[in-house]
C-alpha cells in the first residue's frame, strides 16, 4: 500500500514538473566488489522548458550527485523512496528545448542482499551475488530509448539473467538483456526502445566468481578411466 | 539342409511380424553392427565427458553465461552419447536431466515439466491410436493392401509412402501424429521386404528415413505445414513489413520440397543404402502371392477394424479442421486433445476396442524425448543457441558479400543449425528476428532472406533428437544413428542446393530475392 502510494505520488510529482520528453537516456554502472557502484548518466531531452525537469533513476540510494553535461545554470538535486528516486534538473530560462543533461552519482545498492533469513534455506551458491537495475518511467511522456550497461567487478561472471522486463515485443529482436563486453570488461546490457509512463525496465543477473571448480574434471577422468576398464569386452576379440 | 531351416525360420518370423500381435516398440538397445561401431561406442562414453569437460572449462567470451556455457557442455555430452551409443538412449537423456540441475543449468521444475509438456502427451496419445490400428489388424490391411497394389518393386512401395506423406502433410499439421498413424504401417512392409529389428537390411532403412525425411520436409510445402512456420509468417510480418499469403508460401515451398523427396527417393536407395536386386521382392517365401493371399484371407472387415476406423477418422476429422473449432464448438481442439479423445474412446469399456495393457506404450520413448525436449530448452533459455547464432553470423562480414554467396550462408545456418536444438519453435524464435534484422542492416529486402530461411524450419532431419517423428520411427530399431545422420545430412545438403538454385533463378523471376551477384548499395 505504502509502495504503491509512493509511486503514485512520484508520478504525479514528475507530471506536474514538466511536459520535457526523454529522446534517449544511457546509463553506466561500474559496479564495486563491496556491493557499491559508480553510476553516469547522459539524458537528451526534447521539449524542456526552463523550470523543474524530473529524470526517474532506478535506485535506492543516491551520493555524490554531480553535473558532468547540461546547460549553465542547471541545479540537479536527488530525492529517493522505495527503491525508486528521481534527478530533479532545473533548468535555466534561456536554455534550448533540446539538451543534453549528463550527471553522475554513486549508489549503495547495486547487488540484491541475497543472505538468507535464519532458517531458510539458502537459493544461491556461496559467492553469488545478485546485480539488479530497475527504472519506472514516472515522466508523463514515453522514454523513447533507454540503455543501462552494467560493469561486473573483477572476479565475478555472470552465471544466468534472472529477469529481463519489459518482455519483448511482437516486432521487437531480442535479447532484453545482453551479456556483452563493455570496454575490456565483462558487463550486461539493458535495451528498452519505448518505456511508457508506469512502466519499468529491469534486469537481474547473478554473478558467480570467475573459476570454476576442478570436481567435474576429477570425476570426469575417474568416470571415463572406470568405464574404460570395466567395459572393456565391449571391443574384446571374440573368444578372448 | 541348414540353409532351408534358417530360410523357413525367417519366414516363420517374418510371418509371425505381419500378424502384429507382438509387435512393440522395443527398449532394447540395437545390437552393434561390426568392429568400427563397438569401438565408436566404448569410446564414446569418454568422448562425451572429454566434450563436456572441454566446453565447461573452455575460458567463455563474455557475451556467454555461465549457465549457457555449462548448458552446451552437457547437450554436447548428450549429443556424442546419443550418436555413439555407449548405453541406450533414454540412460542418456535421464543423465543429461541431472546434468542439468547439478550444473544450474536449469531449475528442477524446469526439468520436469518437460514430461508435461504438450509433445510428449501428443506422442502418448498417438501411441494408443496407434496400437488400436495394430489390435485390430487395420494396420495389416492397409499394409497389405498397398504392398498388393505398389509393391511389385521395393522402389514403388517406398514411393507409395512419399505419395501418402506428401498427402497427409497439408491436412495434419502435426508431424507426430503422422509418423504414428503410419509407422504401423511402415512395419509390416518393412516386415514384408525382411527388414525387422533384429536384422535390419536396405530397405527398412530406406523405408524408415524416407519416411522421416517426408515427414518433416513436406511440412515446409504450405505455411500451414507446423507452428513453427506460422511464427515464422508473423515474425516476418510484424519485423519486416511483409504480409505472407498461403499461396506466396506454397510456391515456392512446395517444388523444394517435394523435389527434394524425389531426390532423395532416388539416392537413398541407389547411393546411401542400395537394395539389391533380390531386395527389390518381398522376402516372404513366395513372394507377392503370399502377401495377396494375406490379404484375400483377412476377408471383409471386422467390427473392431470398423471401429477403429470410426475412431481414427474422428480423430483425424479434428485434425484436419483445427482452424473451425472456434466457431463450431467456441474452444480449440488442439491436435493433443483430439487425440485424447480418440484415446478416450479406445479404451472405453465394452465400446472401446483396446485394454490399457494393450497400449504398449513405449516410455523409453518418451523419457528420450523428455530428455532431448530438456536440453534443447536449456540451450534456448540460457541464451546459449542465441548466441552461437549471433557468433556465427557476427564473425562474418555480409555487407561485402554479394546477395548470393550471403544467401547460401545464411541457408545452410538455417538448415544444419537444427542439429543443435531440438525445438522448431525455439529455433523460429532465434532465428528469423536475427535474419530479419540481418538483411535490413545489410540492406536487403528482408523477405528476400526471411522467407527462404523460413522454408528450412521443417527439416529437422539429422539425427534421432532433431524432432519427434524422428525419435518414434529411431525407436524401430531399423537404423543407426549414424545411418540417420548420413541420410540427414544427404536430404538438407540437396534441399540448400536446390535453394541456392531457386534463389539464382526463379525466386528472382518472381521477385523474391534481388539478382544472385546483386551487392549491398
Amino acid at each position: 500500500m505504502k509502495r504503491s502510494a509512493l509511486a503514485i505520488g512520484l508520478l504525479l510529482f514528475a507530471s506536474a514538473a514538466s511536459a520535457a520528453e526523454i529522446r534517449s537516456y544511457a546509463v553506466r554502472i561500474e559496479a564495486h566488489p563491496d556491493g557499491s557502484g559508480s553510476v553516469s548518466a547522459v539524458v537528451q531531452i526534447e521539449s524542456a522548458t526552463p523550470g523543474a525537469i524530473a529524470i526517474p533513476l532506478g535506485f535506492a540510494t543516491v551520493a555524490d550527485l554531480r553535473m558532468i553535461e547540461g546547460p549553465a545554470g542547471t541545479v540537479l538535486s536527488a530525492s529517493a523512496a522505495n527503491g525508486q528516486s528521481l534527478v530533479q534538473a532545473v533548468v535555466p530560462g534561456g536554455a534550448p528545448a533540446a539538451l543534453t543533461i549528463a550527471f553522475a552519482f554513486t549508489t549503495k545498492d547495486v547487488f540484491l542482499p541475497v543472505a538468507p533469513a535464519s532458517g531458510e534455506k539458502s537459493t544461491l551458491p556461496e559467492g553469488s551475488r545478485v546485480l539488479r537495475h530497475a527504472v519506472m518511467n514516472s515522466q508523463p511522456a514515453p522514454i523513447r530509448s533507454y540503455k543501462a550497461e552494467a560493469v561486473f567487478p573483477e572476479g565475478l561472471r555472470a552465471h544466468a539473467v534472472r529477469e529481463a522486463l519489459p518482455r519483448l515485443r511482437k516486432a521487437e529482436a531480442g535479447p532484453r538483456v545482453l551479456l556483452d563486453d563493455i570496454d575490456g570488461k565483462t558487463g550486461a546490457r539493458l535495451q528498452v526502445d519505448r518505456l511508457l509512463q508506469g512502466e519499468s525496465a529491469s534486469m537481474q543477473v547473478e554473478l558467480v566468481p570467475q573459476g570454476r571448480s576442478v570436481a567435474w574434471l576429477i570425476a570426469g577422468l575417474v568416470l571415463s578411466l572406470a568405464y574404460l576398464v570395466y567395459f572393456r569386452d565391449l571391443v574384446a576379440r571374440r573368444g578372448q | 539342409m541348414a540353409v532351408q531351416a534358417a530360410t523357413l525360420t525367417q519366414d516363420d518370423r517374418l510371418l509371425e511380424l505381419l500378424d502384429m500381435e507382438k509387435m512393440t516398440l522395443s527398449s532394447k538397445g540395437r545390437e552393434a553392427q561390426g568392429p568400427a561401431e563397438r569401438w565408436m561406442r566404448y569410446l564414446g562414453f569418454p568422448g562425451g565427458i572429454g566434450v563436456f569437460l572441454l566446453l565447461y572449462y573452455l575460458p567463455a567470451g563474455a557475451g556467454l553465461s555461465g549457465a549457457a556455457q555449462a548448458g552446451a557442455a552437457c547437450f554436447a555430452l548428450a549429443l556424442v552419447w546419443w550418436v555413439t551409443e555407449p548405453f541406450p538412449t533414454y540412460v542418456t537423456s535421464l543423465a543429461l536431466m541431472f546434468l542439468l540441475l547439478v550444473t544450474r543449468t536449469a531449475a528442477p521444475k524446469a526439468i520436469m515439466d518437460v514430461l508435461g509438456m504438450e509433445v510428449i502427451w501428443l506422442n502418448l496419445l498417438a501411441f494408443i491410436l496407434s496400437a488400436m490400428l495394430v489390435k485390430t489388424r487395420l494396420a495389416k490391411r492397409m499394409a497389405l493392401g498397398l504392398v498388393v497394389r505398389f509393391g511389385h518393386k521395393a522402389s514403388w512401395a517406398l514411393m507409395a509412402f512419399l505419395l501418402i506423406q506428401m498427402v497427409l502433410a497439408p491436412l495434419i499439421p502435426a508431424t507426430a501424429a503422422r509418423c504414428v498413424m503410419t509407422l504401423p504401417l511402415m512395419l509390416v512392409v518393412a516386415a514384408i521386404y525382411g527388414s525387422t529389428e533384429e536384422a535390419p537390411n536396405a530397405f527398412g532403412k530406406n523405408l524408415m528415413l524416407l519416411n522421416l525425411i517426408c515427414i518433416s520436409v513436406l511440412s515446409s510445402m504450405t505455411m500451414t505445414g507446423s507452428s513453427a512456420n506460422l511464427i515464422a509468417v508473423g515474425l516476418i510480418q510484424s519485423m519486416g513489413g511483409h504480409r505472407i499469403y498461403y499461396m506466396d508460401w506454397v510456391r515456392v515451398g512446395a517444388p523444394i520440397a517435394i523435389a527434394t523427396t524425389l531426390v532423395m527417393w532416388i539416392l537413398g536407395q541407389k547411393l546411401l543404402f542400395r537394395i539389391p536386386e533380390a531386395g527389390q521382392v518381398p522376402r516372404l517365401a513366395g513372394g507377392l502371392d503370399v502377401v495377396r493371399k494375406k490379404y484375400s484371407e483377412m476377408g471383409p472387415l471386422s467390427a473392431g477394424e470398423r471401429k477403429a476406423l470410426v475412431i481414427f477418422g474422428l480423430v483425424l476429422f479434428l485434425w484436419m479442421t483445427d482452424v473451425f473449432h472456434m466457431r463450431w464448438f467456441g474452444v480449440e481442439i488442439t491436435a493433443p486433445f483430439a487425440a485424447l479423445l480418440g484415446a478416450v474412446i479406445v479404451l472405453f469399456p465394452r465400446w472401446g476396442v483396446l485394454q490399457w495393457a494393450e497400449a504398449d506404450i513405449p516410455w523409453h520413448l518418451l523419457i528420450f524425448s523428455a530428455g532431448a525436449y530438456a536440453g534443447g530448452l536449456a540451450l534456448d533459455d540460457t541464451g546459449a543457441a542465441e548466441w552461437a547464432v549471433r557468433m556465427l553470423f557476427g564473425g562474418i562480414n555480409l555487407k561485402a558479400l554479394p546477395f548470393g554467396v550471403a544467401f547460401t550462408f545464411i541457408m545452410a545456418v538455417m538448415m544444419y543449425s537444427h542439429l543443435l536444438t531440438t525445438s522448431k519453435t525455439v529455433r523460429t524464435m532465434i532465428m528469423i528476428p536475427i535474419i530479419i534484422t540481418l538483411s535490413k542492416a545489410i540492406g536487403w529486402d528482408p523477405v528476400s532472406l526471411a522467407l527462404p530461411a523460413a522454408l528450412c524450419i521443417d527439416w529437422v532431419v539429422g539425427l534421432p533428437i532433431s524432432g519427434k517423428p524422428n525419435v518414434v520411427l529411431f525407436s524401430t530399431n531399423q537404423y543407426s544413428v549414424m545411418d540417420n545422420f548420413k541420410y540427414g545430412m544427404l536430404t538438407c545438403t540437396i534441399g540448400l542446393l536446390i535453394l541456392v538454385g531457386s534463389a539464382a533463378t526463379w525466386f528472382h523471376w518472381l521477385g523474391i530475392t534481388p539478382a544472385f551477384w546483386a551487392v549491398p548499395q
